[in-house]
């Protein structure tokens, strides 16, 4: 029993959804995957400002072809979905046997070029946490900036799931002597694998949007914590990893995830 | 420098090149344009922006844009350039000083810091009317110290598409030329726009490119305050205010012209679309 998944690190054309489109049903269609993860609104591109007003419908109509195209494979794509008339929110459709999901952003950054929370609304932890199951394996998904933060990673793990979704838009910051937020990433992904026990794909965006640009570096992390796949920095490119639950299983047995001890919420909760 | 700031500074040239001309090159995709047009001075700056777009496409073209203020030595650099990056038939001279006559007699003035910018703005609207007839962009040569200081002409070489080294200190734009094999000579020349003779750009400053990088990184990417910097570099705090007003002052040269608020929705104020806005298809 296992799954395969591909990571399909893409460069999407900011705002010009039905070429996105058409790439995602290329790859979808010569995937030989269980499952193919996309970056965080790789349907629509990220730096999309008022943008985001204009295509959200252009969006959801592309999730609804990407379902009818998906067949049985399991896809996970960035999209905007609107919730109520003109509230809008950050998305990864999850689309299972053409079935449509939406799984929405909890942690909206709003600091340095980021200005989420003045086009999207948050998800509600209460409501919106979901776990999916396919080919015998369950997951949940994270987007970008929840893995900045402990508690949705945590919280799908205790739900169940046994792998970590995380479609990304990590823009480049610093290249100097190194890329120091390739670094940052890789050890937050270690950590949530290794404090978890779970398996953690990340598939972050490539290429170039307004003065931005995005690394790519996407990668599956084991629960014990080993990069296990890593794709290429500023390029696209893509590839499949075929997790081993026995693996997971042989980690678990030497770890202290399944411990929550909820009080220290009560204690962060009124901080 | 201090070996603080230096290794902040340091930049990886093999990545930071690659990284550039790719973005050069997707930029050019993107945009539909077929190519770039830039203007070769000799100088540091358009001496390494000359050899990324040279990398980045075959689609390039130099103009060479000589006044009587330009010292001889610049265009042998330039010549240098044109050898480096193979550009023997994608290059013109342009000589200016024709036209900046005619416009400053139109204007009747003879200071030089006015016919300097008139020098700048000249060769604006010859560049822009190269890379029209040739299907180019201009690739502007401005890096981030100049651009920070407000140390160029506004609609003169700030009145460019791009600008591919404004996120290049002056210290690691030499860094990067050097190791895209610029010559030397070219890496080491004192910077100066030549907008009038003997003009330098650290006599007309009064400060050296590396106090001045040191104080825009501590000032501006790491907030530090005036007094904790003069102190870490063993300068005067008034050399740090100096530099603080010069960028305080140039923020207008930064940003588009602003556009008085009267509607709903104003351009530039909640009117907020991606630059490639035009490349947004209608689609059902």
């Amino acid at each position: 029993m296992g799954l395969r998944i591909e990571l399909a690190q893409i460069r999407p054309f900011l705002g010009d959804v039905e070429r996105n489109l058409i790439k995602h049903k290329e790859i979808v269609e010569t995937s030989d995957s269980d499952c193919v993860v996309f970056p965080e609104l790789s349907l629509t591109g990220y730096v999309l400002k008022d943008l985001a007003f204009e295509l959200f419908r252009h969006s959801e109509k592309a999730v609804e072809k990407l379902a009818d195209a998906a067949g049985g494979k399991c896809v996970v794509a960035g999209a905007i979905k609107e919730v109520r008339p003109g509230v809008l929110r950050n998305s990864a459709a999850v689309i299972i046997n053409g079935e449509i999901n939406y799984v929405y952003k909890f942690y909206l950054p709003t600091y340095g070029l980021f200005e989420e929370r003045r086009y999207f609304q948050r998800g509600d932890p209460l409501k919106d946490l979901k776990v999916f199951q396919h080919a015998g394996v369950k997951f949940g998904v994270i987007i970008c900036e929840d893995a900045w933060h402990p508690e949705p990673a945590e919280a799908l793990a205790l739900m169940g799931a046994d792998l970590i979704l995380v479609p990304a838009a990590s823009p480049m910051r610093r290249l100097g002597k190194d890329l120091a937020i390739q670094e940052s990433w890789e050890a937050l992904l270690k950590a949530h694998a290794l404090m978890n026990t779970v398996w953690m794909a990340f598939v972050n965006t490539v290429g170039s949007q307004e003065e931005e640009f995005f690394w790519g570096g996407s990668m599956v992390v084991s629960p014990l914590g080993e990069v296990k796949l890593r794709l290429k920095i500023f390029e696209e490119d893509r590839a499949v990893y075929a997790l081993d639950m026995d693996e997971l299983r042989r980690a678990r047995f030497f770890s202290s995830f399944r411990d929550h001890i909820s009080s220290f919420h009560k204690i962060l909760a009124e901080l | 420098m201090i070996e603080y700031v230096r290794r902040a500074l340091a930049i990886d040239c093999e990545a930071v090149s690659r990284y550039l001309v790719e973005r050069l090159r997707e930029y050019f995709e993107e945009s539909g344009a077929a190519g770039g047009v830039l203007g070769l001075s000799g100088g540091i700056d358009s001496s390494v922006v000359a050899v990324l777009l040279a990398r980045a496409t075959d689609n390039f073209f130099f103009l060479l844009m000589p006044s009587s203020s330009t010292p001889p030595r610049d265009i042998e650099d330039a010549m240098k350039i044109i050898k480096l990056t193979r550009a023997e038939g994608k290059y013109a001279v342009v000589p200016i000083d024709e036209h900046v006559k005619a416009l400053a007699d139109a204007v009747g003035v003879a200071d030089k810091k006015i016919v300097g910018n008139i020098k700048a703005r000249v060769r604006m609207v010859l560049l822009y009317a190269y890379a029209q007839k040739l299907g180019y962009l201009v690739v502007g040569t401005g890096d981030k110290s100049e651009l920070m200081l407000g140390y160029f002409t506004k609609y003169g070489d700030g009145g460019v598409d791009i600008l591919p080294i404004g996120d290049l200190y002056k210290t690691q734009v030499r860094q990067l030329g050097r190791c895209l094999g610029v010559p030397e000579e070219i890496v080491a020349k004192p910077p100066s726009p030549a907008l009038w003779e003997g003009q330098t750009a650290e006599g007309e400053l009064g400060i050296d490119y590396e106090t001045i990088d040191s104080v825009l990184y501590l000032r501006y990417e790491e907030m530090r305050t005036r007094e904790e910097i003069a102190a870490m570099l063993g300068i005067d705090v008034s050399v740090v205010d100096k530099i603080d007003s010069l960028v305080r002052r140039s923020q207008h040269k930064r940003l588009p012209p602003e556009i008085f608020r009267l509607s709903g929705r104003a351009i530039g104020s909640d009117w907020r679309y991606p630059r490639r806005y035009w490349n947004v298809r209608p689609w059902v």
